[in-house]
């Protein structure tokens, strides 16, 4: 093996154990600096072996046996978006970036890293105030329904009336059984039973009282009327805090605030909050 | 800043102030005489570097794999309004349907200061205490949701020592039948109904802590502390999979000892009254944070608050290598059991010499006062202690066929 | 503990060596015993992450699981285990011995085999690998490869016999070396091989203390296991686990090649100190010889052994999930009374560990001052043989007129004792013996002790003392649930997730 090569493992191995000694010593900023250092020594390392194995480009030929993931990134054909807006038409209530994904992952066959939703609502924000309601839609926040706060991890349609976008205490509920109504009956419209979908209804009727006994056993009707007679029990308690909370929001937020939520300041809380929901920043 | 503040920070010096959470309020509580524990974690001190730059570091790091798996568990369990929490705790306590409300508490509009989510998880603490829940139909929803059923994230915090520390709990307080319960999440598999002993009993004290808590901030408001159940409620995946289960954990006794360790914890003031005024654990670091400070020095300032040894501190506290060190030639060390096996006697050294000296006289080693400058512990009985060990030294000389 | 073994630790403490508490070996080590040291990622219910196994110290095998959230991978590599394991079990299956009384006898193997863990929670990781692999079918939906099951079986087993304190079937290595040494840490350090075999055998040139500090540090001496140093998992698994799976997404089959080999190099850091740290524990034990009751134990062995062979070529169910009542409360009471025999074997065998009955009175050594060996009691119906001793000793006696004691170096013998009489720090006791003399009404030579003698007499026996009565599981009173069904694995237990 080349002399070089061999120097850079004796040197990555030496890092190694440095950045390691670093961190049982409590040293952050010592063990940041040496991984740093291992960073380029394996990078350095690697460029080595491919030089070695004759400059042949990674990524040529798959080994036998591994296949690739099930959902590769198969090129944006639509854009995020566009992707979030399907998710959560078919679920008609806001919802958490890992839902959206497993729902498009089960009925639309494509997959996006959760990550990626993380900074969605925020390029949205930034799009709507550069250039308000220049899109048909935007993907927005819900609202918490006694700060009109953005409510956390959860993501809305802007174009959905604001009673749906407010939350109350009861609203994930009152979402959860929604969306498990909508699955169901997105199942029962397509033919056949595709497992991954199946899967995910059972996700949500095994938190269902009355659902379904099992997975096997599981009847997509028996689910929606499961979640239904539930859903009737939290129904008018939700909306009397939903009700009042948007007429709230119409008629203290301004557009943005509306669709992205308005913020306290650290300092000052109240007085500070009171200001902004009457001015919007 | 208070003069007791002001002391801390001073002892601080420079580094940023580490808090306390339930995990340290429990293993400060396992070791409570211990003046070493109590004033660096008082004033915030990192002791991990500090113990490492004295010459003993200890490894007290979590594996990224087992943190990840522990929040990936809790988020699973608290998704979709808690989706799954609520089937459990349906199922086990007979939570009525109606009641389904969930509040985060994770932050106030946006805001995660730590006194501003404090008073709003006391205002939904007060809202859900006075609510009149004794008397509420099944089917009234709207009282329900009035009063509020799962709380997530809520801020709680401690009197420690004559401070208060900000409690973080990654958990639900939950309330039924006008009754507050804890509930934690922990990702520790229970398998065919048994769950590793040790985690259990680490989650139980924890839980105890939020109980503590809980009632803490209730009590200002004026709420009898049985508002807060001394059953808590511990989540964790069944088997070998991440489907959760609850399980009833009953804390009585962990708050008895906790409330008992904690109005032992002298208050800071006084342990504070006993050290230098000049005492830092200040590492001197330099323009790029190296710390400049002689090791023997800093080792010498901690050698000023009196520490507290015992094995079980391997397990629970970063300066333990630097403590053992100290406390070498100490029966202590060598486990509970040895300090009660030599009869209190808590010098290696004044073991061996009670043995020798019995061995060459024939006789028991001298009675207390007689040897001056051995430390007897407390209740130990020198004479009858001589006897023991001179006994145990003689049988053992015996079998082996050599002397001690 | 014991103020013997407590003292033994005071002394290891000043001497900073470790110090012997039994004059012989209490367990049986196997001429050929198969090391085992697995590795579990962190965080998980039992996903092993890697093992070091094989009855080869020159050769061992490392097992790695690229992806241990991959259940298909954890099959993979509970097959691979199986593949090693079972060979290995499979080797004792020939040869038979005959044992048992000579009026009734049976066949059994003539050795088995014998598994070494570092640590007990080693034996806990094989109990739960056991636990989740002994159920799985081999067709039908998630079905794994035949050994797996059979693999489960057999490391179910043998966890079970680690819980028994008379078997070595199954040994946590740092149990067994602690049985015998004492060192000058607490019990709770004792769990460390490195830091035990520091003290008890530490490297040339150093102190046990400077050895077992040594050992603690985690950076350049890896833990023994199951637990990996977090360090490692932050600062070098992951990134091999990263590279793993970035070879996969890309489908990169040269570069899969270089990051599984990579990830092995790694985990083989991990455990080769630790296989070289178990063959020396091995070897250290070897060297003590063995007690006399420790052949006699592994007899026992070798019947649950073969019973458990039987049970397996027979077609047996698996052990089920929990024990039922009647045969967990008859599993308790066995335990009671081996735990009861294996202490007072110990103690026959050992006078290092006699002498911690002494210190409570519960035996007594000393020198026999008077004997009649030839005393005749002709009191009753029959002339019997009845000699007479007395014994004087500087131990506490506990024992009262009337007690029967027995004596390490004629067990078959009971002694009765007539009178205690304490003078000064002396105590003499007379005693009538009965038995183990010959037919006749002169002793054999030798068989009763003579005027100067030392010995020793204990107020237990190693022998053998009858299993309370349990109900047969059929007839478990309905306080207890009644009879237990027979357990049969259900599509649940086959197709339990393990993820």
């Amino acid at each position: 093996m080349d002399d070089a090569v061999e120097a850079l493992e004796r040197r990555i191995d030496q890092l190694r154990v440095a950045v390691r000694e670093a961190v049982v010593a409590g040293d952050r900023d010592g063990a940041r600096a040496l991984r740093g250092e291992l960073k380029s020594a394996e990078r350095a390392w690697e460029d080595a072996l491919v030089r070695m194995e004759g400059g042949a480009p990674a990524a040529s030929e798959p080994a036998a046996g591994e296949r690739p993931g099930r959902h590769e990134p198969a090129g944006p054909l639509i854009p995020l978006r566009e992707q979030v807006h399907q998710a959560l038409s078919l679920l008609t209530v806001p919802a958490a970036p890992r839902l959206i994904v497993t729902v498009h992952e089960a009925f639309f066959a494509a997959s996006f890293p959760v990550a990626r939703l993380t900074s969605l609502r925020r390029d949205e924000e930034r799009s709507f105030r550069s250039a308000p309601f220049a899109r048909p839609y935007y993907i927005c926040a819900a609202l918490t329904a006694d700060l009109l706060a953005p409510a956390r991890g959860l993501l809305a349609i802007s174009t959905w009336p604001m009673e749906k976008r407010v939350i109350g205490p009861l609203s994930p509920r009152v979402h959860f059984l929604t969306a498990a109504i909508r699955v169901a009956e997105s199942i029962e419209r397509i033919p056949g039973s595709d497992p991954d979908v199946r899967r995910l209804l059972w996700r949500f009727a095994a938190n269902i009282p009355g659902a379904a006994g099992s997975a096997a056993a599981m009847e997509p009707r028996a689910v929606a009327e499961a979640a239904r007679a539930e859903l009737e029990i939290h129904e008018a308690a939700d909306l009397d805090v939903r009700r009042p909370a948007a007429q709230r929001a119409r008629r203290q937020l301004d557009d943005a605030a509306q669709l992205f939520g308005s913020r306290l300041q650290v300092s000052q809380p109240g007085r500070r909050a009171a200001r902004q929901r009457g001015t919007a920043s | 800043m208070n003069g007791t503040e002001a002391w801390l920070a001073r002892i601080r010096g420079r580094a940023l102030p580490r808090s306390h959470n339930a995990r340290t309020i429990a293993a400060l509580a396992s070791n409570p005489g211990c003046a070493r524990r109590a004033i660096m974690d008082a004033a915030g001190v990192d002791k991990q570097r500090l113990a490492a730059h004295a010459g003993f570091p200890a490894s007290f790091g979590q594996s990224r794999f087992a943190l990840t798996r522990g929040n990936a568990f809790e988020a699973q369990v608290k998704a979709n309004g808690a989706a799954e929490l609520l089937r459990l705790l349906r199922e086990h306590l007979r939570l009525p349907i109606p009641e389904a409300s969930y509040d985060d508490l994770s932050e106030v509009g946006g805001n995660i200061s730590l006194e501003l989510r404090h008073v709003r998880t006391r205002n939904m603490l007060a809202r859900a205490a006075r609510s009149p829940n004794d008397a509420r139909p099944a089917d009234n929803a709207r009282l329900a949701s009035d009063a509020g059923t799962m709380f997530d994230h809520p801020l709680l915090r401690l009197e420690v020592g004559g401070r208060y520390a900000y409690l973080e709990p990654d958990l639900i307080a939950f309330q039924i039948r006008g009754q507050f319960r804890v509930v934690e999440i922990k990702s520790f598999a229970v398998i065919d109904g048994r769950a590793d002993g040790d985690k259990v009993a680490a989650a139980a004290i924890q839980s105890a802590v939020y109980v503590l808590a809980l009632r803490d901030a209730l009590a200002e408001l004026g709420i009898p502390p049985a508002a807060v159940a001394d059953e808590t409620i511990l989540v964790c995946p069944e088997n070998f999979s991440s489907r959760p289960v609850a399980a009833s954990l009953d804390v009585r006794k962990q708050l008895t000892v906790l409330r008992r360790q904690l109005s032992r914890l002298d208050r800071i003031d006084d342990l504070l009254g006993l050290l230098p005024g000049d005492l830092t654990f200040d590492l001197d670091p330099d323009g790029k944070g190296v710390p400049q400070r002689a090791p023997a020095d800093l080792a010498r300032a901690i050698r000023q608050v009196e520490a507290r040894y015992a094995p079980e501190c391997l397990n629970t506290c970063e300066m333990c290598f630097f403590c053992r060190e100290e406390a070498r030639g100490r029966t202590a060390a060598l486990g509970r059991d040895a300090l009660d096996d030599l009869g209190g006697v808590e010098q290696v050294a004044t073991v061996l010499r009670l043995v020798r000296r019995a061995l060459e006289t024939g006789r028991p080693a001298p009675g207390p006062g007689q040897e001056p400058g051995q430390n007897l512990g407390p209740g130990s009985d020198m004479a009858e202690a001589a006897d023991l060990l001179r006994t145990a030294a003689r049988l053992r000389a015996e079998s082996l066929g050599e002397a001690v | 503990m014991s103020t013997l073994t407590s003292l033994a630790r005071a002394i290891a403490q000043e001497q900073q060596a470790a110090q012997p508490i039994t004059t012989v070996r209490h367990v049986h080590i196997s001429h050929r015993p198969f090391v085992f040291i697995p590795l579990a990622l962190a965080g998980e219910a039992n996903a092993p992450l890697a093992a070091m196994a094989g009855d080869d110290p020159g050769a061992p095998r490392l097992l790695t699981v690229p992806e241990p959230r991959d259940r298909d991978q954890r099959f993979a590599f509970a097959a691979d285990l199986a593949a090693i394991i079972l060979r290995y079990i499979e080797s004792y299956l020939g040869d038979e011995e005959t044992a048992g009384t000579t009026k009734e006898t049976r066949t059994r193997y003539a050795d088995a085999p014998q598994l070494l863990v570092p640590n007990p929670a080693g034996v806990a990781f094989t109990r739960l690998l056991g636990r989740s692999t002994r159920f799985r079918r081999t067709e039908g939906p998630y079905a794994v490869a035949e050994s797996v099951p059979v693999l489960g079986r057999w490391l179910t087993f043998l966890a079970e016999r680690a819980e028994h304190p008379a078997s070595s079937l199954m040994l946590a290595v740092t149990d067994a070396l602690a049985l015998h040494w004492a060192t000058g840490q607490s019990p709770m350090e004792d769990l460390n091989l490195g830091t035990l075999l520091g003290w008890i055998d530490p490297a040339p040139g150093l102190t046990g203390v400077q050895a077992a500090a040594r050992a603690e540090d985690p950076v350049h001496c890896p833990p023994a296991g199951p637990a990996t140093d977090p360090t490692f998992d932050n600062e070098v698994l992951e990134s091999r686990f990263l590279a793993v799976r970035t070879a996969k997404a890309t489908g990169d089959g040269r570069a899969m090649q270089r990051a599984k080999a990579t990830l092995a190099d790694a985990l083989a850091t991990q455990l080769t100190p630790t296989w070289t740290l178990m063959w020396r524990a091995v070897d250290l034990l070897r060297r003590l010889p063995p007690g006399d009751h420790v052949a006699t134990r592994w007899n026992q062995d070798k019947d649950a052994f073969t019973w458990h062979a039987n049970h397996l070529r027979d077609g047996g169910p698996p052990q089920p999930r929990r024990d039922s009542a009647v045969p967990a409360a008859r599993r308790l009471a066995g335990l009671e009374k081996v735990q009861a025999e294996y202490a007072a074997q110990r103690a026959f065998d050992d006078p290092l560990v006699m002498a911690e009955y002494r210190m409570t009175g519960e035996a007594f050594a000393g020198t026999v001052t008077a004997a009649e060996p030839d005393r005749v009691d002709d009191s009753g119906r029959r002339r019997v043989l009845r000699p007479r001793i007395t014994v004087e000793t500087s131990d506490v006696v506990l024992a009262e007129p009337g007690a029967s004691l027995t004596s390490p170096a004629r067990p078959n013998q009971a002694a009765r004792v007539l009178s205690v009489t304490a003078a000064g720090d002396r105590t003499s006791v007379v005693l009538e013996l009965k038995g183990g003399m010959g037919r006749a009404l002169t002793p054999e030579p030798g068989s009763v002790p003579t005027t100067g003698e030392a010995v020793c007499y204990a107020t237990f026996t190693d022998g053998f003392q009858r299993l309370p009565e349990f109900p047969d599981p059929e007839d478990t009173p309905w306080t207890h649930g009644g009879p237990p069904p027979q357990y049969v694995p259900s599509d649940d237990d086959a197709q339990e997730e393990w993820s």
